[in-house]
């Protein structure tokens, strides 16, 4: 037989799907202290290494990390490796090209051990390098979210 | 076929509870996790391999062992994700026992948990969409749209199917709602004595839970189990370790899983397959066959000292007590009445009060492992029975909800 059969096609659900997730209360100490413009991490008491977000086991060592393991960072870092991306979402399931590219980078913070993937912005794609030093540029309006780090931009 | 002896030798449970809103999943599983090694007297890095598992899709995270496994002491390590919908439980400890008894490893963690919380609607959200969706579309291939199945009143996932249930093993026992009430009340008295459990309440009566509203005949809101957030863990090990580690190792004997054809939904209609009793459950029976011969047990009304069933429903512990072989066809609501099934009694059921009391879903079928296995170990503490326990029986029941999983531990490898 020819054609397709189209009996039932499901297209909506008749439910909702709300999430709700807790952090725990490293991660959320975290988030709130965005804020004030501070960028927290957690030092593992077993082996030393430095964890951002902060976290409450070590995954190097499986020591318990606690409250006052947790440390202020510079907000300063090093980018270690970096790419351009050329397209972005439409929000209609498609892809649209970006005017400009924007710089995706890997920056391992002063004093921490672990790596955040951020946009850098303020440099020229000539002078993207392995090793350029980087800050924190938060947003003019900080309330104590992940988006209070706008982006990553060359120190100086 | 060579398997080697294998045992439990270490639990650990978090305190199951409505909202553990203090820490997110990957701190609630290693809460567990820990609690087993410390049980064990083992450091996470003595650990070989870990088995984990929950719901599927439950908390709205695809890859949950991806996200934990750090935090577990997993890095770098074989980790093996097993998903088997409200079984999950018991194929994670089941799995535990097969890369141990297969020679792969020599000691592993087996961890199950839920996190409801984390749903916006404890249970109905992430129930809905993910059992749910797979529950409808597999109509949807009969040509039933969500309307149509709707208008049917068939949907519910397991509380829509456990009426159904209930009301065929009615029909069949002569069993009466009243001894759902006992069940209910027996489940949160030994819950009481349980501190790791969720729904305690220390000298309930049948007449308490008599008291609450019908939901659906013939359920009350006083019969129907939580929706918990929580972890459960065993340290499993094979022979040469559980005797160094452990002085009393609580042995796999024998385990068996089989499923059903699908009986809910009208699939048995529209899909043409011929389950008509939602209570006959055969692959409970199959389990348990199974699960029995290879642990050499010929009389389990006798030989089995103490049972943990999956019963989020009351009817569920009688009618799966039938069909594990530890009472006769229909003849489960009359031990209860005598007092049988108390955990004083002739043969307890849930002492630990039970999925009925405690359900944080993935981990409700570890749990009952795991109760088992404490129970052999005399850990039990409050809700320790008081006779010698050689064999105990723990039962899974999900998947949809036909899925079962059936391990019977005891006190020496009996092989
Ligand atoms: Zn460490």
């Amino acid at each position: 037989m020819e054609g397709k059969s189209e009996i039932v096609e499901v297209k909506t659900f008749p439910f909702p799907a709300g999430f709700n997730w807790a952090v725990g209360p490293m991660m959320e100490r975290f988030i709130r202290t965005l804020a004030g413009r501070k960028v927290l991490g957690a030092r593992c008491p077993g082996c030393g290494y430095t964890y951002v977000p902060p976290r409450s086991r070590c995954g190097q060592c499986q020591a318990a990390i606690a409250e006052k393991d947790v440390v202020e960072l510079s907000g300063k870092g090093t980018l270690i490796s970096y790419t351009n991306a050329h397209v972005a979402p439409d929000g209609n399931g498609n892809l649209k090209d970006l005017e400009k590219p924007i710089v995706v980078g890997a920056v391992k913070l002063e004093d921490a051990d672990s790596v955040l993937f951020m946009p850098v912005e303020g440099v020229k794609p000539q002078d993207l390098k392995i090793g350029l030093a980087v800050k924190v540029r938060w947003r003019e309006e900080t309330k104590g979210a992940v988006a209070d780090i706008c982006c990553f931009e060359p120190v100086g | 076929m060579k398997r080697r002896n294998v045992a439990v030798i270490g639990c650990g449970q978090t305190k199951h509870s409505s909202r553990r809103r203090d820490v997110n999943v990957a701190e609630m599983v290693s809460e567990a996790v820990y609690n087993a090694l410390e049980d064990a007297q083992v450091s996470a890095r003595e650990v070989d391999a870990f088995v984990v598992g929950n719901m599927p899709g439950f908390g709205g995270v695809a890859q949950p062992e991806q996200w934990i496994a750090e935090s577990l002491g997993a890095a770098g390590k074989p980790v093996l994700r097993i998903a088997t919908g409200g079984t999950t439980g018991g194929s994670v400890g089941q799995g535990g026992y097969y890369v141990v008894a297969s020679g792969l490893h020599d000691m592993v963690v087996a961890v199950a948990w839920e996190k409801h919380s984390d749903s916006k609607e404890a249970g109905a959200t992430t129930g809905l969409l993910h059992v749910g969706l797979g529950n409808f579309f597999h109509a949807a291939g009969y040509g039933l749209s969500l309307k149509n199945l709707v208008a049917t009143s068939v949907v519910g996932a397991a509380a829509g199917v456990a009426v159904y249930q209930a009301m065929f093993y009615m029909h069949r026992s002569g069993c009466g709602i009243e001894h759902f009430d006992m069940v209910a009340a027996k489940a949160r008295r030994n819950a009481a004595k349980n501190k790791y459990a969720h729904l305690q309440w220390p000298g309930c009566t049948a007449e308490d839970i008599a008291k609450t509203d019908i939901v659906t005949y013939p359920f009350r809101y006083g019969h129907i189990c939580p929706a918990s957030d929580g972890a459960s863990a065993i340290v499993v090990a094979e022979e040469s370790l559980a005797r160094k580690k452990a002085k009393q190792p609580a042995w796999f004997k024998g385990l068996a899983s089989y499923t059903d054809e699908e009986n809910q939904l009208q699939s048995e209609n529209f899909g043409g397959v011929g389950v008509t009793d939602p209570s006959e459950q055969r692959g409970c029976w199959l389990s348990a066959v199974k699960a029995y011969r290879m642990a050499g047990i010929v009389d389990p009304k006798t030989e089995i000292d103490v049972a943990e069933i999956y019963q989020p429903f009351p009817s569920q512990e009688l009618f799966f007590a039938e069909r594990l072989g530890l009472f006769d066809e229909g003849t489960a609501w009359m031990a209860l009445e005598t007092g049988e099934t108390e955990i004083e009694g002739r043969m307890p059921l849930d002492p630990s009060g039970g999925v009925n009391a405690t359900n944080a879903i993935g981990s409700s079928a570890m749990q009952r492992i795991l109760e088992c296995a404490l129970q052999i170990m005399g850990k039990a503490e409050e809700h320790q029975v008081p006779k010698k326990v050689r064999n105990a029986l723990a039962h899974g029941w999900g998947g949809v909800t036909n899925y079962s999983t059936v391990t019977v531990l005891g006190d020496t490898p009996g092989r």
